[in-house]
């Protein structure tokens, strides 16, 4: 038997980053026992490309670029991954009074998603979710990691990150005016995610630009991030109920 | 969820110099290695671009950027199993370095990011400063890269890295074509 010693970290930590979602995926795993922390990481990195298929908008081919594509009355079949995500989403709609809706067009009423399939009840109805899919996506990833017997480690898609395991974890704000990046804060067993103020509203200098929140699941931490926006109160009721807290900045 | 706040996002805080931020993943040798865990050689062929086909690149909307590029031929057995191509990009604030994998018909098979590293200002756009860090790679690293913090914002796009891996795709289609990979 050997110690390790504690500086030496890139002995612990395997990281790997790659382009996905629109930005650059960055994933850390636990190999201090050899655990086959590359296999892993790489089956993290397919988890989060096989959402990316289910969910993309930009994708024609995608559930939800079928659904978008679809005329009125149409049914498409989905699976769980993409069921979970939309229930996710309805669950935060009705919560947030409508402030979180991943509808664009018509509206929050021309759709709907049963175990029969995702329903166009309308023919402008387009569905976009990308307030919600990266963090479902960390998420996913995280449980590929889990999965394959990786005890601690990190998924950051491009500042939407979920830490797991025994880490704690320096999060670094990036400044978006100038670059570079300050420490915020340290975080384990959580996310972590920033979204940024629509632009016109973002003009205003007077007004914060971007909205951080810490969450248990990447998913909450990302979509709260739109609500915390969308009602500009950092201390809205529904974080407490995701557990999470939040920072106009 | 264990959080701690160790900064603050007041006015003050803002105002103080933020740092710079990198993260060296791969060393090129070791990426293609990845991409081609198969291969057992991988040969180096030399491209140099001329007027007319760097014209041709632009006459299809893929911005050729350099006229000399290098391709990794990787092989086993004598025999080529595809490609691969290393190169770097800038962002708004950052120099992103990355290899792109190709089967032998020229798709894209992996994309594996080498190097991440974020100025505190404007310093990308500076060749002084780009140039800090060539020859620095995972057997090298810097002192920034040695811890394993994470950033989180809302600016990181990686559109010209989309546009950097269509330029490797175009390059090395026209090596294919003009036989420099043979």
């Amino acid at each position: 038997m050997h110690a390790r010693p504690a500086s030496n970290i890139h002995a612990r930590w395997l990281r790997r980053a790659r382009p996905s979602l629109g930005t650059l995926v960055d994933i850390g795993a636990d190999d201090a026992d050899g655990a086959g922390a590359a296999a892993a990481i790489g089956a993290a990195f397919d988890r989060i490309a096989a959402v990316e298929a289910r969910l993309s908008r930009f994708d024609p081919g995608s559930e939800i670029g079928r659904f978008n594509a679809a005329p009125a009355g149409a049914r498409i079949a989905v699976d769980a991954t993409t069921r979970s995500v939309l229930d996710a989403a309805c669950a935060l709609h009705e919560a947030s009074d409508g402030l979180f809706d991943i509808s664009l067009g018509s509206g929050a009423r021309a759709w709907r998603c049963d175990a029969a399939g995702l329903h166009k009840l309308g023919a402008d109805v387009r569905l976009d979710l990308g307030g919600i899919g990266k963090g479902f996506a960390v998420d996913a990833a995280v449980e590929a990691l889990r999965a394959r017997g990786i005890a601690s480690g990190w998924v950051n898609a491009g500042g939407d990150l979920r830490v797991f395991g025994a880490l704690t974890l320096p999060i670094d704000l990036r400044d978006e005016a100038s670059g570079g990046v300050r420490r915020f804060a340290t975080l384990g067993d959580g996310a972590f995610a920033t979204s940024r103020l629509a632009l016109g509203t973002a003009r205003d200098r007077a007004r914060p630009g971007h909205a951080s929140v810490a969450a248990p699941r990447c998913l909450w931490a990302d979509a709260l991030t739109k609500i915390v926006i969308a009602s500009g109160d950092a201390a809205h009721p529904l974080l407490a109920r995701f557990g999470a807290c939040a920072w106009l900045h | 969820m264990r959080l701690t706040l160790v900064g603050a996002l007041t006015a003050a805080a803002t105002a103080a110099p933020a740092a710079a931020f990198a993260v060296d993943y791969l060393s090129a040798e070791q990426a293609a290695q990845l991409i081609f865990p198969d291969a057992d050689h991988f040969a180096p062929r030399d491209l140099n671009l001329d007027a007319a086909q760097l014209q041709a690149f632009a006459a299809q909307g893929v911005k050729a950027r350099s006229a000399r590029w290098t391709v990794r031929v990787a092989e086993r057995g004598g025999q080529p199993l595809g490609y691969v191509v290393s190169d770097e990009v800038l962002g708004k604030f950052e120099l992103i370095s990355y290899a792109v994998g190709l089967g032998l018909d020229g798709a894209v098979k992996q994309v594996e990011i080498l190097s991440y590293r974020e100025s505190h200002g404007g310093e990308v756009r500076l060749p002084a400063w780009r140039r800090q860090f060539i020859g620095k790679t995972v057997a090298s690293p810097l002192r920034v890269g040695d811890d394993i913090a994470n950033i989180s914002g809302a600016t990181l796009s990686c559109t010209h890295l989309a546009e950097g891996v269509r330029r490797i795709v175009a390059v090395v289609d026209l090596a294919k074509k003009n036989g420099s990979l043979g």
